[in-house]
């Protein structure tokens, strides 16, 4: 992974310093609560419902055991032993005291890490495929082009002030997990992580989910990667020159992109971009290479698949083989495995781990598979790269603190944002739904027999559990100071190799305590006419929503 | 007399300087001090003003950031710009890296806190019109 350099970090513990000395003036009253706000903002740090709250910027992703050991201590000096996984890819920190951040900024910055832009109307934290590095589908790991754009993103002078904020996704695989088409700009590179200055980027803009879902128009294909600030540059102007100011609900880019309409926008940042000396602004072949080699696969060893071993395993374990089933994944090397670690038990709120949690995933980290750590969007850990024979050994260990569940893919294994029980923002808690859909389907067999399944809560229209693509999305709204729930059904990400699709509400919202019973007569619909080996997603595909309007919103005869 | 921030032979100073006579765009005349908005489309035109003002509506208005790197950058504009307005001294680096030399504050006892926080770093990621140093690009 990326190595901070000396530059690095006295950008960093100098950004730090400048914080401190703004938090100092705001406490001694010098700064105005709106002062201050929008300098906080940008040093993460938001003030939430019941305390503030400190969003701690994980590049990508990707973390390394050294520094999620940082994350726990933070944790327990600075909060309550506990952090939260957000949807994208950073650790959230529910109560630390304000004038504490500076000091926890520190910490952070000790072990190369930093809260820089993780909110405010500005760029944010670029997000990418969990399993990059690792996964068998990939062609190019595009974690040296998101340290690229995180690098150059980073206190650009110009870029700092948007009119929103700002959200880059990157992808090099088939799969597309990191949903670039619901990002204000997705980036699809295609080449070799051998030759990565002949790299290509395909470019899209003006995705986003919110009130206004829309997927990305792509806007430029098979970019030579050496322009890929410089046409970042143009889009941004763009944006910061046009994009909407007097309305925040209208402020984000798929607005301007609509206004404009795709191809009209495209014209305007070609133009914006024919006028940059890009041949100027191009970044050198060396600075790609030095990039790339930081993510060079660690050292593998020559293993076999541990076929036979795990056969046995399985068969002697029952949980274990379901854990193997769900939550373990190909990798590109054979004898090597990438594992999901769930943080979805029952009765936890989705996404939160305990400072004991992160200790022992750094360690496992450490002792199985090169100390290298990945958060999913999912809000799952993840380890990229185990050897086979060490994932019944993995396994017992994560079990035994509530880190071995089988669950992911599945319907329990959902995405969840804080809701109205942490966010000020929230129409309707998403924690107690999440809750009871999870104690509902709890069974395995029946959440095995449904199989993948995306299940993504909201509490509100801000989208932050990614309801609008979820197969089934929940999303809390207010109903004259009612909290609601309205569901979505048909939703995906682009995991499956095609575009993101948004999904169909079906029908007037719900009151809380009938939540469950409408995605259970979801389910039983699906599970009624469903073709044998059929998913949730092929299903609706083929049947379209009107057989589960039917059933819910059926007229008692 | 006004008091503001200067950048003199790349040094940035807190100076006291005489009241300028700012004229808005619809009254543009060559030699002028020039005080346009931040959605203004630059024009060759203002290449001939005496000074030119960009005036912030906003501390968050990030616009007058992309229309100065413009003006300094596209227009090869080479005179005197200010940034005037809602201007805050906790953003002042920006300003100063996209090309800004002059800076007005709502609060003249604020700039001393800006002229601290001119330049938080010593060094920065990205090129800018100020430098051309930068680790990610050939510009240097
Ligand atoms: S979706 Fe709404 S309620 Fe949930 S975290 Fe985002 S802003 Fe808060």
């Amino acid at each position: 992974m990326y190595q901070y350099n000396e530059f690095d970090r006295n950008f960093v513990n100098q950004r730090v310093a400048h914080y401190r000395d703004q938090t100092e003036r705001y406490l001694q009253g010098d700064l105005s609560e709106d002062e201050f706000l929008q300098l906080r903002l940008r040093n993460g740090l938001y003030v939430q419902r019941l305390a503030p709250m400190l969003r701690v910027a994980i590049p990508y992703g990707t973390l390394s055991s050294q520094q999620l050991r940082a994350l726990a201590s933070i944790s327990n000096d600075f909060d309550r032993g506990y952090g939260h996984l957000s949807t994208r890819q950073n650790m959230q920190f529910n109560w630390p005291a304000l004038e504490d951040v500076p000091d926890i900024l520190q910490a952070l910055a000790d072990v190369d890490m930093h809260a820089i832009q993780t909110s405010g109307s500005c760029i944010r934290n670029v997000t990418t495929d969990q399993f990059a590095g690792a996964a068998a589908d990939e062609e190019i790991d595009p974690r040296p082009f998101c340290e690229l754009l995180r690098q150059w993103s980073t206190s650009h002078p110009e870029f700092e002030w948007l009119p929103r904020k700002f959200k880059i996704a990157v992808t090099g695989a088939t799969f597309d997990r990191a949903a670039i088409g619901v990002h204000d700009i997705g980036i699809r590179m295609s080449g070799s992580s051998e030759q990565p200055e002949d790299a290509l980027a395909d470019i899209y803009a003006g995705g986003g989910l919110g009130r206004t879902p829309v997927l990305g128009a792509l806007i430029r294909e098979q970019l030579p990667v050496k322009h890929l600030l410089t046409y970042t540059e143009a889009i941004m102007r763009v944006y910061n020159r046009y994009g909407r100011r007097d309305n925040k609900y209208k402020a984000r880019i798929k607005i301007l992109v609509r206004a404009l309409t795709a191809e009209g926008f495209k014209a305007q940042v070609d133009e914006e971009w024919a006028a940059i000396n890009h041949e100027q602004g191009a970044v050198p072949a060396a600075e790609l290479s030095r990039l790339s080699a930081f993510f060079a696969p660690p050292s593998f060893a020559e293993l076999d698949n541990a076929s036979e071993l795990l056969g046995t395993q399985r068969l002697e374990n029952p949980a274990f083989n379901r854990w193997m089933k769900h939550n373990v994944h190909p990798h590109r090397v054979s004898g090597y495995s990438v594992v999901t670690l769930s943080t979805k038990a029952t009765g936890m709120p989705p996404g939160d781990v305990s400072s004991d949690q992160m200790d022992a995933v750094a360690s496992w980290a450490n002792s199985y598979g090169f100390g290298e750590i990945r958060i999913s969007h999912e809000q799952n850990f993840v380890l990229p790269h185990i050897p086979q024979d060490k994932l019944y050994a993995l396994w017992q260990q994560a079990d035994a603190i509530g880190l071995g569940h089988f669950n992911a893919g599945l319907i329990s294994d959902m995405i969840c944002c804080p809701g109205g029980d942490y966010c000020s923002l929230a129409n309707a808690k998403s924690l107690p739904v999440a809750e009871a859909i999870q104690r509902r389907f709890a069974d395995y067999d029946y959440q095995h027999d449904l199989g993948s399944l995306d299940l993504n809560i909201s509490g509100c229209m801000n989208a932050c559990g990614h309801h609008h693509v979820g197969h089934i999305g929940i999303l809390g709204v207010d109903k004259k100071g009612q909290e609601f729930y309205q569901i979505s059904l048909g939703g995906h990400a682009g995991h499956s190799g095609e575009a993101p699709r948004l999904g169909q509400i079906i029908g007037p919202s719900v009151a809380r305590e009938e939540v469950c019973d409408v995605i259970e007569k979801v389910i039983q619909v699906y599970l009624g006419l469903r073709f044998e080996g059929e998913t949730f997603l092929s299903c609706f595909n083929r049947i379209g929503i009107l057989p589960f309007k039917e059933s819910i919103y059926a007229k008692a005869a | 007399m006004p008091r503001l921030l200067k950048r003199i032979h790349g040094d940035w100073q807190i100076c006291d300087v005489a009241e300028t006579p700012w004229i808005a765009q619809d009254e543009w005349r060559a030699g002028s001090a020039l005080q346009v908005s931040v959605d203004a489309e630059p024009s060759t035109e203002w290449l001939d003003a005496s000074s030119i003002a960009i005036d912030f509506p906003a501390m968050t208005d990030g616009r007058g950031l992309s229309l100065a790197v413009l003006l300094r950058n596209r227009l090869g504009y080479r005179g005197e710009l200010v940034a005037r307005g809602s201007v805050h001294q906790d953003i002042v680096h920006f300003l100063a890296r996209c090309g800004f030399d002059a800076i007005e504050l709502p609060d003249e006892e604020r700039l001393e806190t800006a002229l601290k926080w001119i330049n938080p770093h010593t060094g920065y990621y990205q090129p800018s019109v100020i430098s051309s140093e930068s680790t990610l690009t050939s510009a240097n």
